[in-house]
């Protein structure tokens, strides 16, 4: 008999119009609710919070005017390109005048439809990804014409599928080493091919021109944002979820604005300075997370319990992909012709990633790197190692970070969670222990 | 003279410690019950008759454990795990690691020769590696909770049995009641497998000489035999381990009354 396999046959079950509408708008709902809690709370901590933050909290709602710009700018005729994470190069997608939007989702409930096609040992990250696409609900996934969906873990990996269900997927594969001599050949024919989607969908080449703009307006995000990052090495003058906050609304708002804006808030907290006006007591233990990203708006949840323990800590720098890491490096052109842009602009993707998808005999250096280099430059009192269930790269670097940290004296804990709000009183007891312990060490 | 007490509102039982100088003057425990406040201020008033305080005699009271939030007449409070690092160190000055394994939580935490908590890690996911899980096996097994020690140091071997979770390790239970097998290998067996959970947690903290074994299921000679062959060394345990936790709460409490009189 022959075997075929139906064309048609999809990963995500028929739902009725009228489940779709009904889970869709009550999470809508829920999500609006805990955007605005979420702000709230930061407010509550930081009692005299900069007007310009409101500009950032306004960027946050996901219902609101960033989605109404888009939506307008794609009736307009412009396309809306949606990634995953963090390896789709902006600039390409700038350059071809398309607007780039990061589409991973922070949304706990849509997690739990995302349990109706997977096990719930597979990372909720890409569980409420695929939930939110059930149900319509990220309006950025659903104005997107096309995903970037870069193959990093297993889980994103087989989201592409799924998501394939719905819109075009393009699929990039980022080699697994970094220093092989055919890794960055390999990656640039990646580049290479993605650049000519992004042609072929825009109808717009990517020129010497309009290259060397985008790249430009990215040095000078890249530049606000280490203004930004700069202000948070000293006494706390700003907490770590503004400031994630920020960073975070980077991935989906107008990139110029965005630079714009954060310029202004950093005029701002430039004057707290200069007053000692700081978001909390001087004194407060600095702390570092690294681990999976951090999604707005529920996987606020750990943040959120740091700053607002007793004892308390300020979050001063991350090891993210959706906080720091997003904008920190720069792509760095020596001249500006077209090979040498197209180099850099690869270069600066693989190379400057410190995504634990890498690896090598040596372990994944440039990560660890990293977080030594911050925990120097920032003044980290200890390290919040955050890991989802099922977050398998990030989980099993943990042993090797934690020996490195532990000779190092810099304490870190291994926080394991899950997107669900019941387990916040476990969070809460193991949060206060470290900012206890931190303490405890610094009496001494 | 400093006269403190320590509060430890755990999820079955609550403990009161009463100290007067670094020298326990009494305990006393309740069951926690649907109202933990209530259960608290009873035992704490009974740990004053028996030492025969009042209130005011009382410098500071701080409270631990996972209600703390319901905690009476707390001056501050105290993580479970700094209490534990505390309480280990008292009992023990050559103590580094201190497991602590609860009824519904097992943890374990590094100090320094001070008390000081420096590491710890909580295994709170699941109740395989907790007092409870022993409970609920008791029962499958129809035998005393207090039995079930004793009744697993007869067993030559131990049988095997899923410990991922209660539920899993109870249907595993009742096919090996089913095929016959001994009561004392089936709770040898129950024994090895929290053992299992909570060493392995353990080696992931780093395991140091002078373990300190502390809470309720430190009790139980079963578990503690399991524990000590699956870590390979031997265990220190206090008396009346159950109420570390409010000797280590009580330790901070006079160390903080101590820091307001100066």
């Amino acid at each position: 008999m022959a075997s075929e396999i139906e064309t048609g046959t999809k990963y995500i079950p028929e739902m009725s119009k009228k489940e779709i509408e009904e889970l869709g708008s009550s999470i809508k709902a829920a999500s609006i609710k805990v955007i605005q809690e979420n702000i709230e709370r930061m407010k509550k901590t930081w009692h005299n919070r900069p007007k310009e933050m409101e500009y950032f909290d306004e960027i946050s709602n996901f219902f609101g005017r960033r989605e109404k710009e888009i939506r307008e700018q794609k009736e307009a005729g412009k396309k809306v390109i949606g990634y995953s994470c963090m390896f789709a190069p902006i600039e390409f997608i700038l350059a071809a005048g398309a607007i780039p939007v990061r589409v991973g989702s922070g949304w706990y409930d849509a997690a739990k439809l995302g349990d109706r096609i997977m096990p719930v040992e597979v990372c909720p990250v890409i569980r409420s990804t695929a939930g939110a696409k059930m149900i319509n609900l990220s309006p950025y996934l659903e104005l997107s014409d096309v995903i970037i969906n870069p193959l990093t873990c297993d889980g994103r990996t087989k989201l592409s599928e799924i998501l394939s269900d719905f819109k075009p997927v393009w699929y990039m594969t980022p080699p697994r080493v970094k220093d092989d001599p055919q890794s960055l050949s390999l990656w640039k024919e990646e580049m290479q091919e993605i650049r000519g989607k992004i042609e072929e969908l825009t109808g717009t080449k990517i020129t010497k021109n309009n290259l060397r703009s985008s790249i430009e307006v990215m040095q000078k995000a890249t530049k606000a944002f280490r203004r930004l990052q700069d202000l948070r090495k000293g006494p706390p003058v700003i907490t770590g979820r503004d400031a994630m906050l920020v960073n975070q609304t980077s991935l989906w708002d107008d990139i110029e604005r965005w630079t714009q804006k954060t310029n202004e808030l950093c005029d701002e907290l430039e004057k707290r300075v200069e007053q000692k006006n700081w978001a909390c007591p001087p004194d407060t233990s600095r702390v570092m997370v690294t681990g999976t990203p951090m999604l707005w708006p529920d996987s606020w949840k750990v943040p959120n319990l740091i700053e607002e323990s007793n004892p308390q800590g300020v979050l001063v720098v991350d090891e993210l992909c959706s906080g720091d890491r997003i904008l920190y490096d720069p792509v760095g052109v020596d001249e500006w012709t077209m090979s040498d842009m197209f180099d850099a602009v690869s270069e600066r993707y693989l190379m400057a990633s410190t995504c634990p998808c890498f690896t090598s005999e040596h372990g994944n250096e440039d990560r660890v790197n990293w977080l030594l280099n911050r925990i120097k430059e920032y003044k980290v009192d200890g390290v919040i190692y955050y890991v989802v269930r099922g977050c398998i790269l990030y989980a099993m670097e943990y042993a090797r970070i934690k020996r490195i940290l532990d000779r190092m004296g810099i304490p870190v804990y291994y926080l394991d969670t899950e997107y669900t709000r019941e387990d916040v009183g476990q969070m809460k007891t193991r949060i206060e222990a470290f900012l206890e312990m931190l303490e405890a060490r610094i009496d001494i | 003279m400093t006269i403190s007490a320590g509060i430890d509102m755990g999820t079955q039982r609550v403990k009161v410690v009463i100290m007067k100088d670094h020298q326990i003057l009494c305990r006393t425990q309740n069951f926690s019950g649907f109202e933990p406040t209530k259960a608290a201020e009873q035992a704490f008033e009974e740990a004053l008759l028996k030492a025969n305080l009042s209130r005011q005699d009382v410098q500071h009271v701080t409270a631990t454990g996972s209600g703390v939030e319901m905690a009476p007449f707390a001056d501050s409070t105290v993580s479970m795990m700094g209490a534990d690092a505390q309480a280990g160190a008292y009992f023990f000055s050559s103590a580094r690691t201190v497991i602590d394994v609860g009824a519904e939580e097992a943890r374990a935490v590094n100090c320094n020769e001070k008390g000081v908590l420096v590491d710890f890690v909580v295994n709170a996911r699941c109740a395989a590696g907790a007092g409870t899980f022993i409970e609920a096996m008791a029962r499958a097994l129809e035998v005393e909770l207090e039995d079930m020690g004793s009744l697993s140091l007869k067993a030559e071997r131990a049988s095997p049995i899923n410990a991922s979770c209660v539920i899993f390790a109870e249907s595993d239970v009742v096919s090996l009641i089913h095929r016959e097998e001994p009561k004392t290998e089936i709770a040898r067996a129950i024994f090895d497998a929290m053992a299992e959970r909570v060493s392995s947690m353990v080696y992931r903290l780093g395991i140091n000489p002078g373990i300190v074994l502390v809470g309720g299921v430190a009790k139980d000679v079963g578990f503690v035999a399991s524990l000590k062959r699956r870590l390979g060394m031997e265990l220190l345990i206090p008396e009346e381990p159950m109420f570390a936790g409010a000797v280590g709460a009580a330790l901070i409490a006079a160390e903080r009354a101590r820091r307001r009189q100066q």
